[in-house]
């Protein structure tokens, strides 16, 4: 058989029917992404606590307890459960579609890279969301807080303290500014992809007659 | 120049059993038939006689459990994933009952997609769905999603993606069976007319009494077995008697 006479799928191909089914189905991506934004959210906001407590006490490095760090790996660990669990609710609800494209010509590789490249965007928007939102949290209750707290005189001092740690913080290191929630990103995307492995192999194994002979 | 074989599919001594604990049930039990070129088929029988199985067989969907399924002379079961992926890509068209319209796709997308999997190229891939949605009648509905259609009107687009190939055979399961009776009569002529068109073998599975109107030759299907083989004429002389 010549090399014309083979099923093409490009990646780009791929990619813009991921994306397309992403954008579509919306509501479904949000539930896949809440444990990962909720997951990382709260990594970004340890981590960045840290970074803060550490200029506040002119320490170099981070001052994140170990204990904190555990607590991250374990809201890790749930929030990649819950990519699974709505990622195999993913699956069953396209049981159909798996069918038909699989009529249409799709092999077994082509199933499984419309679902991890979905797991990529999700991991990739979720993580970027969390990674935002925790560092957020985490800046206003590090500036605000002194502020609701103190009175007169001490507030404009916790002002100025405010200010002053803004700048370490932002201008003089945005290295270590930016680092935070690239990690929160890079960490989501990784975790979102392990996550999919199973589900979108059990899509791309699925036999043709199996998925279409599936009533939703 | 390409090929001409007389018979688009021939099947010997097909066969699928599926064992379900203690009982085989044989749902398809010995078929061997030749259906000819650009020949407007019928398989009839009530629900459980086989015509799905069938259906999956000639398709590729599904590998028998005895006998041979020949697609152009090629005994299908001899086809590894990749020349399979080919020939459901390419030399079959597949209509189904509920649609099977990728939800999240406009009717061009979804028109667009075989060409995708067989290498079409951009233009020509746009140009020629363009071509098919207007020959089924919906050139003005190119952009709409397949919930914004009717039942009739999302059959057509299947239709429309099952042919833009330009398929060998294509096999339709119920394709009738979800749509009321005018609209149903509506997709039978348009199926007539693009078989006798295009020349291309139109292999439906189904109970509409309807069909046989069209159909050039009725298989009567019933517990797994060919029960007796007519054409249009004889059908219309026995119901006459």
């Amino acid at each position: 058989m010549s090399r014309e006479e083979s099923v093409k799928f490009p990646v780009s191909e791929a990619f813009s029917f991921s994306l397309e089914s992403i954008k579509r189905r919306f509501g479904r991506a949000l539930v896949t992404m809440a444990s990962i934004i909720l997951g990382i959210s709260f990594l970004s906001f340890l981590l960045t606590t840290g970074r803060i407590m550490a200029v506040m006490r002119q320490q170099s490095g981070t001052a994140v307890q170990a204990y904190q760090i555990w607590m991250a790996i374990i809201a890790i660990l749930i929030c990649a459960v819950g990519i699974v669990n709505s990622m195999l609710m993913s699956v069953t609800e396209r049981y159909k579609e798996i069918g038909t494209i699989k009529c249409l010509g799709a092999r077994n590789r082509h199933v499984l890279e419309i679902f991890l490249i979905e797991a990529f965007f999700l991991g990739l928007i979720g993580g970027a969301i969390g990674a935002v939102s925790g560092w957020g949290i985490a800046a206003l209750w590090q500036y605000l807080l002194p502020l609701m707290m103190q009175q007169g005189s001490a507030q404009t001092e916790a002002l100025v303290i405010a200010a002053r740690l803004w700048l370490e913080f932002n201008v003089n290191e945005p290295l270590i500014f930016l680092s935070n929630p690239l990690i929160g990103i890079a960490l989501s995307v990784f975790i979102a992809l392990i996550s999919s492995i199973v589900p979108a192999y059990i899509a791309a194994k699925l036999s043709p007659t199996e998925a279409l002979r599936y009533e939703a | 120049m390409v090929m001409r074989y007389e018979y688009a599919v021939e099947t010997e001594d097909l066969a699928k059993y599926y064992i379900m604990g203690p009982v085989t049930v044989k749902a398809l039990d010995g078929v061997s038939v030749k259906i000819r070129r650009s020949e407007y088929l019928s398989l009839m029988g009530p629900s459980g006689s086989g015509k799905t199985t069938f259906f999956n067989m000639v398709g590729g969907l599904d590998r028998p459990t005895r006998g041979k399924v020949f697609i152009d002379e090629v005994d299908i079961a001899s086809l590894d994933a990749y020349e399979l992926a080919w020939l459901r890509a390419k030399k079959i068209g597949y209509v189904f009952q509920t649609f099977n319209l990728i939800p999240v796709l406009t009717a061009m997308e979804n028109v667009l997609l075989p060409m995708i999997f067989t290498g079409v190229e951009r233009d020509e891939r746009i140009r020629r769905a363009r071509e098919m949605l207007t020959r089924v009648g919906l050139g003005e509905r190119l952009d709409h999603k397949p919930g914004e259609l009717s039942g009739g009107q999302q059959q057509r687009v299947a239709i429309a993606r099952a042919l833009v190939n330009d398929p060998v055979i294509v096999l339709a399961d119920e394709p009738t069976g979800n749509l009321d009776l005018h609209t149903g009569l509506e997709i039978i002529n348009l199926l007539k007319t693009l078989n006798t068109e295009k020349k291309v073998t139109i292999i439906n599975a189904t109970h509409d009494l309807k069909m046989i109107d069209v159909s050039d030759r009725i298989f009567w299907l019933r517990d797994g077995k060919i029960e007796r083989i007519e054409t249009r004429a004889e059908v219309a002389v026995r119901e006459v008697e």
